[in-house]
């Protein structure tokens, strides 16, 4: 079911426990080196962009919206990540589910030994 | 087997949720068919092989057409499709601040202008790739915008007095490229000839195009002290 950006997702949400929570100061993010999943998503955000899926400047215009909203804790360079998810979702591209279940499966899978 | 060096053990570090949601999702758009992995590795090896080459382009041309010039000041955004850079089709650009305008700034006899980002280290990637490490630092960022000739000098470049040095701090919305005057020694070139002169420092405005001076070149050695390399 769409939820408009009006909600966050629960299986985004959970991803907040793994970085550090935004405060008022970390809007300076020049200190920091992105890592390499933020440049994937940048990739992931032109192959959607590309195939009209979700078009550039409305994941950025949603950016905005969400990463001030719903998504208001986590840091600015997390918004791409959880947007792209998050609008996938609204589309009904995959649903909560799907993304856990894959969650799952990718960690399975770079976690093996 | 032996070898001259060892290398230390690959520390991994724990793999992080982000990680996880990133190619998860990629995953799922490949798997309902929305693009294919290739597509994402070619847009991911496009995106980072942008180099300030592009700028240089836009330079040596504006220094050789005027109409081209003029057509770069006045919409920069527009201009940049004529070098085969369309900021939003596709951006590329690895920054979430991607929807922007772009404007040149051109230098002038009494007029120098640099870029910097002090919120961050947004930067205009389509046409001058990735930031160096230092344009990202806080010291750049915090001093440039206060202290402008001196965090020029410390760069080697010394502007006369009146010479006006004017900072633009880039945003969300808007990223900027330095236009230099053309250098003394460089009439009857050709625009490849121009371009290689135009470096990337000289594009963000910490450095000036010098005729004998271009990026590929390796830089001479110093003098040194017996040398008296004097400015």
């Amino acid at each position: 079911m769409s939820r408009g950006g009006a909600r966050p997702y629960d299986v985004l949400m959970s991803a907040l426990s793994d970085v550090e929570e935004r405060t008022g100061n970390d809007l300076v993010c020049g200190e920091r080196t992105p890592a390499p999943w933020e440049s994937a998503v940048q990739a992931t955000c032109e192959c959607l962009s590309s195939a009209g899926t979700l078009d550039n400047l409305e994941r950025r215009q949603a950016e905005d919206r969400l990463g001030e909203t719903v998504y208001a804790r986590f840091p600015v360079h997390t918004r791409s990540a959880l947007t792209v998810a998050h609008s996938l979702m609204d589309r009904e591209i995959f649903t909560e589910e799907e993304l856990r279940a894959k969650m799952k499966e990718v960690r399975a899978r770079l976690e093996a030994v | 087997m032996s070898t001259t060096h060892s290398h230390a053990p690959l520390k991994e570090s724990p793999l992080t949720e982000f990680e996880v949601l990133e190619l998860a999702v990629r995953e799922l758009a490949i798997e309902k068919g929305l693009f294919s992995a290739d597509d994402h590795r070619r847009f991911a090896e496009w995106a980072e092989s942008r180099t300030y080459t592009v700028g240089s382009r836009m330079v040596a041309r504006s220094w050789l057409d005027p109409a081209f010039k003029e057509r770069l000041l006045r919409d920069g955004t527009e201009t940049s499709k004529e070098v085969g850079v369309d900021w939003l089709q596709p951006t590329g650009q690895g920054t979430p601040s991607d929807y922007t305008y772009f404007y040149v700034l051109e230098n002038t006899p009494k007029l120098h202008n640099v870029i910097v980002c002090t919120l961050c280290s947004c930067y205009p990637r389509p046409v001058l790739g990735m930031s160096p490490d230092w344009y990202r630092t806080p010291n750049y960022r915090r001093r440039m915008v206060r202290w402008p000739r001196q965090v020029l000098a410390e760069f080697g470049l010394h502007l006369p007095p009146d010479v006006e040095v004017r900072v633009h701090d880039s945003n969300q919305k808007s990223r900027f490229m330095v236009m230099p005057m053309r250098p003394e020694g460089t009439e009857g070139w050709s625009e490849d000839q121009l371009a290689a002169i135009v470096t990337r420092d000289c594009l963000i405005g910490v450095a000036l195009p010098r005729a004998d001076v271009t990026a590929s070149q390796v830089p001479k050695q110093p003098k040194g002290r017996n040398g008296g390399n004097k400015r």
